[in-house]
């Protein structure tokens, strides 16, 4: 035949192939007709005005084409006939025969409820939990704060390693030398989560406020929805107290009043006004907060006493790292702002600013590493359920040899075939996603109402569009990575090959169970890998349970007692040691100890730098730094702290005229005062009197379960006369003769008789404190757990699928070397083999997956290398036993195969 | 399939190509290819009817029962099948009533005085 040009063949193949767009009835009847005029037409153009013209000729015969198929498809509408025939070149079609291929899928699976219904559950398990986890994982790290541009917020924070102060936020004196040099922010905030006692209700009440200052409102760009913002005139000095009322306790207190604007309440004694309610959905700068109160910066304040969040919106056209660097470049001029420190005392104090994105700073990298690790686990169980559905697939398939071999024989193809696995899996995938989104709403209403409190932004848990996108998406590679089985199975021309081998002979051919058996092998990797990962967080755990904090928290009650801000400290320190004095004598009650601080409780410590007696400092030498806290009635016998030398405190030490005395523990004495501590003399100011030391302690956890105990001292209740913390804030700590119950109620009385202004706030036993410093780490053992467990169960499942079928399929077989006098035991030692060999390869590829994989979770581990021996043994020794189980039962079936009955079967 | 009585009652006014084809049928049958061709030269090649929307036509005109094809005949340009199309009674009585409704138009403009001249 002659080759046509280019100029036709070109353009007459494009036709060609926009022709499939067509109806099969247009492609049938008038297609080969259309293309000849169209060949004949191109041809002749090209002859008579050359190929140019015939291009042009062929694009609006194309065009044409296209504008005609609506038209086409609107007359074929209707007269279908069933089963369409594909001849490989319609989509149109392909998309009809795609309904009936659809239709037919779902019929097959409606006929086998029991294959069905166990792929859409495990599918719907699988990808459950990733939506679930994902919705968590959008919510808290991916979806941006609830605040215009919220990109452009950033935290403040400074570091002074030199002075062993690794996390500081920002002060007084440097929100002020900010706020007067720092243009790269177009506004700068701080604030605060105050505690206030509001009375009006049935009894006093512990309220959370929000201190900010009037420029968060430019920072967040958030406005009250009644009334108005805070303002300079607000934190003027002398200015009348205000408040402006969050949303829920407006409906709540205020019962929704649309007069509230106006009205007062009493914050700690004060009459305040509402100025204005904010909007719905507000929760800076915590989600318990009640209201917000203006906070006033000193324009005078000091450089130090870092305790102050500092929040800032970046400049326009500035990005995060321009501010980063401009503000670096800016702390050199801290020595022109504040005469009294030195460029020196800088550079030994290693002193540095961070600027980092608020919600990075507000998620915090343990809470993200540690859900990006639980999505990552939820994803390995996911493909785990995944090749448990393609291996069900695949002994459907087999079943079904009769039936494509027909269908093969009356001319389908390979693809048509496929395409048929292709529907099942679709509509497996479907309707296991649509399941699996109704198991993760399920379970995202039971996080945010049960999840762990470390959690941010839980409050916020929900779903959204982002995370249904993700369902869909997951959902269809699911579906196609389960249709894909198939394909791999029958491409390629091994359809022929599989069905010739799946006549009726004796054994199957070996090649037929490679897919399967490699799928098991697969799964139990998988498996492994979580069990691993699972076993690191439970020695982790482990380890941060049985590490030894230094105190002895059992039957501990700890009670938090507020008095009225700015109460007289010594008034303050009488209530307290009555209150403690009081619940001693309730029945039961071993010992009664007051302090400012509950050992890894809430609440922020103190600390700073100090002055040993006979010491002499220089101006360029860093001064040494300890925390401190408040100690008071039988605090070490309560808390079952060892006191090491000397005496405990005791209460003529607080009382007016008594000797300024103070306890430190082992690592104050050690580092600071070269092991000898006690008659030494400490002050925290340059003047003053020094305080004797006169007992040491034994180093206890005060802050942090994972971190050792840093330098501690430990200051009787009259150290608020040196103008270190006020009193009005104090913990009682019970403990009780074990298995007896802290009466709470008695010590609400005691306290309430006292002064009935007084709340009564946080009653946690030391083991809820201690288990919410460890939270995080139990939460992510759990889900881990969870995990590891559904994947084990899974895998384990898949390994006795496969080794019973493969039994069931050799029957015959087993039957004939029964006769022919095999035993018993060979005969169960030959399924063993198959099994113990799957297995084996399961551990092997998993123990590389584990050790590849564990790295990634360096960051949340405690005491335990990510290659942890005893997990890398006992987790495979786990899997090993569960796989022996699973084909235990198969191998007895075997075993006990009647020769008669099985070669009578065929 | 009930046909579709609304379509079947009235194909007039005729769509411009449909009338083309049918002019092209009127004075005997035609494949595919010459009915194309002898629209063109009557139009003197105003009227270009491309490949689909000439089969497209085709299929529309034998739904509504004014064509009906003869399989089979001998195309003396090439050696292969064609299908042949030829007008039915019913294709005929439309052309003849489309004729009769534009020449009534044509009257009508004729008559209108800002076209006398005409």
């Amino acid at each position: 035949m002659k080759r046509l040009p280019l100029s036709v063949r070109f353009p007459l193949a494009v036709y060609r192939t926009l022709a499939g767009l067509m109806p099969r009835r247009f492609r049938c009847e008038w297609l080969s007709d259309a293309e000849r005029d169209l060949e004949r037409t191109l041809a002749a153009t090209r002859a008579t005005r050359g190929s140019r013209a015939a291009w042009t000729e062929g694009i609006r015969a194309a065009l044409d084409l296209v504008a005609r198929i609506p038209a086409e498809w609107w007359a074929a509408r209707g007269g279908r006939g069933r089963g369409a025939r594909s001849d490989g070149l319609g989509w149109g079609d392909g998309i009809m025969s795609w309904l009936i291929e659809l239709r037919q899928a779902a019929r097959a699976l409606a006929r086998r409820p029991g294959f069905s219904g166990a792929a859409v559950l495990t599918l719907a398990l699988g990808i459950g939990a990733n939506v679930a986890i994902f919705a968590v994982v959008n919510t808290v790290l991916l979806r941006p704060l609830p605040y215009p541009d919220s990109d452009r917020i950033v935290a403040l924070r400074h570091h002074a390693p030199g002075l062993d102060l690794p996390e500081l936020e920002s002060s007084q004196g440097m929100q002020n030398f900010y706020r007067e040099d720092a243009d790269f922010f177009a506004a700068l905030a701080a604030f605060g989560t105050p505690d206030r006692n509001l009375v009006g209700g049935p009894r006093p009440e512990r309220v959370e406020l929000g201190a900010v200052t009037p420029e968060i409102f430019d920072v967040l760009r958030v406005q009250p929805v009644m009334g108005r913002p805070f303002n300079q005139g607000d934190v003027a000095e002398g200015a009348a107290p205000v408040v402006l009322l969050m949303d829920a306790a407006w409906r709540s207190r205020f019962g929704s009043d649309p007069d509230v604007v106006g009205r007062t309440i009493e914050l700690d004694g004060v009459v305040t006004e509402i100025v204005g309610v904010m909007p719905r959905g507000f929760a800076f700068p915590s989600v318990g907060a009640v209201a917000l109160e203006p906070m006033r910066i000193d324009p005078h304040g000091p450089f130090g006493t870092f305790g102050l969040p500092a929040i800032a919106r970046i400049a326009d056209g500035l990005s995060v790292a321009d501010a980063q660097s401009r503000a670096t470049e800016l702390q050199a001029r801290i020595p022109e702002y504040f005469p009294d420190l030195t460029a020196e005392f800088l550079r030994q104090a290693g002193w540095t600013v961070t600027v980092q994105r608020f919600q990075d700073r507000i998620v915090g990298k343990d809470v993200a590493d540690a859900l990006w690790i639980v999505l990552g686990t939820v994803g390995v169980v996911l493909l785990i359920a995944c090749a448990n559905v393609a291996n069900l697939f695949l002994v459907r398939a087999e079943s079904r040899q009769k039936e494509l071999a027909v269908r093969a024989a009356m001319g389908a193809g390979v693809w048509r075939i496929a395409a048929g696995f292709l529907a099942e899996a679709v509509l497996l995938g479907v309707a296991g996603g649509a399941l699996g989104v109704a198991f993760a709403w399920a379970g995202i209403e039971l996080l945010a109402a049960n999840g762990p409190a470390a959690l941010p932004r839980v409050h916020e848990l929900g779903m959204d569009a982002t995370t249904f996108g993700f369902a869909s998406a997951l959902s269809v590679v699911t579906a196609l990575t389960l249709g894909a089985f198939p394909l791999v199975r029958y491409g390629g021309g091994r359809l022929a090959r599989a069905l010739r081998d799946g006549g009726r002979g004796t054994t199957d051919g070996r090649a037929r169970h490679r897919t399967r058996n490699v799928l098991v092998a697969g799964q139990l990797a998988l498996a492994l890998v979580l069990l691993v990962g699972s076993g690191l967080m439970l020695r982790s755990f482990q380890a941060l349970r049985t590490i030894d904090p230094g105190f002895d928290g059992r039957d501990v009650l700890t009670v938090g007692m507020s008095l009225v801000e700015g109460a007289d400290n010594a008034e303050a320190a009488r209530f307290h040691q009555e209150v403690a004095d009081r619940v001693a004598t309730l029945p039961g009650i071993l010992d009664v100890g007051l302090t400012s601080l509950v050992p890894l409780g809430r609440g922020s410590a103190n600390g700073g730098s100090f002055y040993v007696e006979g010491i002499e400092r220089s101006d360029e030498e860093l001064p040494p730094v300890s925390m401190y806290k408040v100690i008071a009635a039988d605090y070490l016998a309560s808390m079952g702290q060892e006191l090491l030398e000397g005496r405990t405190l005791d209460r003529d030490d607080w009382q007016d005229g008594a000797a300024p005395v103070m306890l430190v523990n082992a690592s104050f004495r050690d580092r600071f005062l070269g092991g000898e501590a006690l008659g030494k003399g400490i002050r925290w100011d340059e003047e003053g009197t020094y305080a004797r030391i006169v007992g040491v302690v034994a180093d206890a956890r005060e802050r942090s379960i994972r971190e050792a105990p840093g330098p501690w001292a430990y200051l009787p209740m009259r150290v608020a006369d040196w103008g270190y913390p006020n009193l009005s804030w104090m913990y009682v700590l019970v403990r009780s003769a074990p298995g007896v119950a802290v009466p709470v109620e008695a010590i609400r009385e005691i306290v309430t008789e006292l002064d009935p202004t007084v709340p009564i706030t946080s009653v946690r036993s030391m083991q809820e404190v201690t288990a919410a410093a460890i939270a995080g780490t139990s939460f992510t053992m759990v889900l881990l757990a969870i995990a590891a467990g559904v994947a084990l169960f899974l895998g384990a499942v898949g390994l006795f699928g496969v080794i019973s079928y493969v039994v069931s399929q050799r029957t015959r077989e087993i039957g004939v070397r029964v006769a022919l006098g095999a035993k018993r035991e060979d005969i169960r030692g030959l399924v063993f083999q198959q099994g113990a060999w799957v297995a084996a390869s399961g551990v092997v590829l998993g123990l590389g997956g584990a050790a590849a994989l564990t790295r990634l979770m360096r960051s949340v581990l405690f005491q335990v290398s990510p290659v942890d021996p005893i997990s890398f043994v006992v987790a495979p020794a786990l899997l090993l036993v569960v796989a022996v189980s699973a084909t235990w039962l198969p191998a007895r079936r075997a075993s006990r195969v009647d020769p008669v009955v099985a070669l009578r079967a065929e | 399939m009930s046909p579709r009585p609304s379509r079947r009652s009235s194909p007039i006014p005729l769509k411009p190509v449909w009338f083309h084809i049918l002019l092209a049928l009127a004075d005997g049958a035609r494949h595919g290819f010459s009915i194309r061709e002898a629209v063109e030269k009557r139009t003197d090649g105003a009227v270009r009817l491309w490949p689909a929307t000439l089969y497209g036509s085709m299929r529309d005109l034998s739904d509504a029962g004014l064509v009906e094809a003869l399989e089979g005949e001998d195309d003396p340009d090439d050696d292969q099948r064609r299908r042949y199309y030829r007008l039915t009674p019913r294709g005929r009585d439309a052309l003849r009533g489309e004729t009769d409704r534009l020449q009534a138009l044509v009257d009508a403009a004729r008559a209108t005085r800002a076209l006398g001249s005409v």
